[in-house]
């Protein structure tokens, strides 16, 4: 096969069994990879009703076709599997250099089933591929566990591994590779955790065969110039990272603070991508292949916050700063330091810390139950609870649970500001009515990065359409849903979207797989793969009930700024958006749509 | 008015919020170029005298595609955000030092 | 005067463009490990050094070759390979310093880095300009420059 190495390695913890499968060419062409290939393959294989932390649920690695290759932003593999947070399917997207190693050494992805009876690392070094004990970087960070394998591999070797909050099973736990890239939501790496599996270790010394190597170069090198001559890719994301919107989003009056009890946080300057770029930001940094470099190598010289790493981006910034009323760039940065190391989510974290913090100002949650002060703005508090919660340590036990679990605990589910129990990003759905309606639908419960419409509604990308308006959101969301599911399948990385579009991504796939994919085809492929999400979460027993807003969001309007007085009228937009997307009045694609997508 | 800048017209302008008064966006944007140099006008407008493709502005956090445009007129409690396409620049011509 | 490879340091991001660029030119397929070129990163420490052979004036490779197959092109100054020639001994792989040449395993025969005979692959795919391809001249003047820049902004600060 071209793009695609062709081949799937099967690892059977239980058994100790690991086998190499050829991939079907079909399911391929049609599920493309990563994401949509690898949600084809859960699909297929498990029953949507499992419980996520047992051995009978599976954990899938997988790239794209065009992942490792020069594409632009080629590095990304996705982690699927069904979510301990959500109950839904997850599928979380990783970037740095491990998933371009995965392909060197022969494999576009690896099915693991079941549950080692001990702590486990898969290594694989081309053709060998062995399952090594675990025991003695068990307990160890994500840093040192990737120094400890990285001295037991040959030099090149890349590492993917959870730290502590994985094996701890904290839900929304992540697998991280290359220390500072994570697929981080929906706790995937608690799955990783349940079934004892510390780590995988590669090193690929083999190519990957491109079908029309002249045709696929010309079409890289046109989609690069495009990247250079854009002013988001080549200006505003390497310049400052995504934490450039830090100061747009709170201008907007969407920047939620104190748990989404406002839009507009007064720190938001200290804590802006302007600002980290003037003091911590020590370079750029891109993952493998991507001419971005939107990654922040960061240091904080001194002081109680002391600390050298990567990040904090915007929706880290927001979660543990505005989210939680901390307006010290120091202290967010550090916490996103222990949330690189000990392995989990910032933005469910900082959500969930959030939450935490208004139970307890409502007294819902009596201060006997925590050893910590959790009043908004504490930034002490912050990086305490931080390191508590990878651990599951005192209040970080309970924290560890996200804020759905956590508020249902002291009887207020409505503070959880989440859908599906997936907490929001970053963005208010009062003041910017097309992403409530993607929070609401996305496939894996209150996310951004499935339906961005943020691009349209607040960046004018590739038009702008009016934020406080409903009228016309309902396509938009199912347009950037399928060209977000097409792009997170090839392989390449979904910031390309500021600058290519769905005809750019074609344009590298083509020639890479030799399959002529059109524009219409790529889209629909786009669409088939967030039908087969949905018709998994259907038969796990999601409905349209579950398609919703926290509360706060739909009744209680924003108290200032320039949304002042809104809700989100999720209402106006739902059924549309099901009639767009060929489903039923309960969210069930009809047999027609099935037909016509060939699910 | 209170005019907020963001993203690399920070470091063009060595500030991110200033008081001025003008009677409209359209003015507003003339007096900045008075007062941080022709060279801004650059960063701003197209030779056509058009707003860059992706340069929002709000007033009051509203954009004002949305509003009047260049002529939305302004009030001395307003306050206006110019947010440079992402807040990425054309170029970096103005910075002094990167 | 031949162009040659210029390296800073200083504007690369380790995303390893000119790795894949260069693999697949050469051996039409993408292999970093079969690149003529490494960026070395030393992550922990925000070290990126993109090592390229130097095609040096004296080449060690040239010198040490026992057959004869190593020379350098008129046209572009690159130190080549003439695989005509070439025994496939490895003398010039232990030889150079900087790594410029190497056995390449999937290839099976020693390679290095030819210039792409005058438009270099990895140059065109780096868009920060931490590799550039052009006469070595003036590399002092522009570091003197931003020198001169960093010791005017602290000045600012202090007064």
């Amino acid at each position: 096969m071209y793009g695609w190495v062709g081949r799937l390695l099967r690892v059977n913890l239980t058994t100790g069994e690991c086998r190499v499968e050829k991939l079907d060419p079909v399911m391929a062409r049609d599920y493309i990879g990563a994401r949509g290939l690898a949600s084809k393959i859960l699909y297929n294989e498990v029953d949507p009703q499992v419980d996520p932390l047992s051995p009978e649920n599976k954990l899938i690695f997988m790239t794209g076709p065009l992942t490792g290759t020069s594409a632009i932003s080629g590095s990304r593999y996705n982690v699927v599997t069904k979510s301990p947070l959500t109950g839904t399917i997850a599928a979380s997207n990783s970037g740095g250099y491990f998933a371009g190693e995965l392909k060197y050494a022969g494999y576009d992805g690896i099915i693991f089933e079941g549950k080692a009876s001990e702590p486990v690392y898969l290594y694989i070094e081309n053709d060998r591929v062995e399952i090594r004990p675990a025991g003695h970087v068990w307990g160890k960070t994500t840093h040192e566990t990737e120094d400890i394998l990285k001295s037991e591999a040959p030099a090149g070797a890349k590492v993917a591994c959870i730290g502590p909050a994985g094996e701890k099973l904290v839900r929304f736990a992540c697998v991280v590779n290359d220390k500072n890239r994570a697929a981080g939501r929906s706790g995937v790496g608690a799955v990783m955790g349940s079934k004892n599996l510390k780590a995988v270790v590669v090193r690929g010394t083999g190519g990957i065969k491109i079908a029309d190597p002249e045709g696929f170069r010309q079409a890289v090198k046109a989609a690069l110039e495009k990247i250079k001559n854009n002013p988001v890719t080549h200006g505003g994301l390497p310049d400052y990272g995504t934490a450039v919107l830090v100061n747009v989003i709170n201008a907007h009056g969407a920047f939620p603070t104190r748990n989404f009890q406002t839009g507009v946080f007064p720190g938001a300057e200290k804590i802006s991508g302007e600002t980290l770029a003037a003091t911590y930001l020590v370079r750029k940094k891109g993952c493998l292949a991507c001419p971005i470099a939107c990654g922040r190598a960061t240091l904080v010289p001194e002081g109680p916050y002391a600390g050298h790493g990567e990040g904090p981006e915007y929706e880290a910034i927001w979660a543990m700063g505005a989210d939680c009323g901390v307006d010290d760039l120091a202290a967010i940065t550090k916490a996103n330091y222990y949330a690189n190391e000990l392995g989990y989510d910032p933005i469910t974290f900082g959500a969930t810390l959030a939450c935490a913090m208004e139970l307890y100002e409502k007294g819902y949650l009596p201060a006997q139950d925590t050893e910590l002060e959790l009043e908004f703005g504490n930034a002490r508090t912050l990086v305490e609870a931080a390191r508590k919660v990878g651990y599951r340590e005192g209040i970080g036990d309970l924290l560890a649970e996200g804020s759905y679990r956590l508020a249902e605990r002291y009887g207020h589910p409505e503070l959880s500001m989440s859908t599906k129990k997936q907490e929001y990003p970053a963005y208010d759905p009062r003041a910017i009515q097309g992403i409530g309606l993607n929070y609401a639908t996305t496939n894996r419960g209150g996310c951004h990065v499935r339906g961005y419409t943020i691009a349209s509604e607040v960046l004018g990308i590739p038009v702008q359409t009016d934020p406080l308006v409903t009228e016309g959101k309902a396509g938009l969301v199912k347009t950037f849903q399928d060209l977000t599911a097409l792009v997170d399948s090839t392989g390449i990385c979904l910031f390309v979207t500021f600058a290519l579009g769905a005809s750019d991504v074609v344009s590298m796939l083509a020639p890479a797989t030799g399959i002529p994919y059109t524009e219409e085809a790529g889209m629909l492929a786009g669409e088939r793969i967030f039908n087969l999400e949905r018709l998994f979460n259907l038969a796990a027993g999601l409905t349209r009930a579950d398609d919703t807003l926290a509360p706060r969001i739909l009744q209680e309007p924003l108290p200032e700024g320039p949304a002042k007085g809104r809700v989100n009228r999720l209402d106006e937009m739902l059924d549309e958006y099901y009639r767009v997307r060929g489903w039923d009045e309960e969210g069930r694609p009809t047999e027609a749509t099935k037909q016509r997508l060939g699910i | 008015m209170k005019v907020e800048l963001f993203g690399f017209l920070q470091r063009a302008t060595g500030c991110g919020r200033l008081e001025l008064e003008a009677p409209t966006v359209r003015h507003l944007l003339e007096a900045l170029v008075v007062r941080f140099g022709e060279r801004l006008r650059g960063e701003l407008f197209l030779p056509d005298g058009n707003l860059r493709p992706g340069f929002t502005i709000l007033v009051n956090g509203r954009n004002i595609v949305f509003l009047k445009g260049l002529d939305t007129p302004l009030k001395p409690e307003d306050t206006v955000s110019l947010i440079p396409p992402a807040a990425g620049g054309q170029s970096h011509a103005l910075c002094s030092y990167r | 005067m031949p162009k040659v490879l210029v390296v800073d340091p200083g504007k690369c991001t380790a995303c390893r463009r000119c790795e894949l660029a260069c693999s697949f030119k050469h051996t039409g397929e993408f292999n970093p490990a079969a690149a003529r070129l490494t960026v070395a990163a030393f992550l922990d420490e925000d070290y990126y050094l993109p090592v390229v052979c130097q095609h040096c004036d004296v080449p060690a490779c040239q010198e040490v070759c026992p057959a004869g197959a190593i020379s350098r092109d008129a046209k572009t100054g690159a130190v080549v390979i003439n695989y005509e020639r070439c025994i496939g001994c490895r003398m010039c792989v232990m030889a150079c310093p900087f790594g410029g040449a190497d056995y390449s395993i999937s290839e099976k025969k020693v390679v290095k880095c030819d210039l792409c005979g005058g438009e270099p692959e990895c140059v065109q795919n780096c868009v920060w300009g931490a590799l550039e391809y052009k006469e070595p001249e003036g590399a002092a003047w522009s570091k003197r420059m931003d020198i001169a820049r960093k010791v005017q902004a602290s000045t600012r600060e202090v007064l």
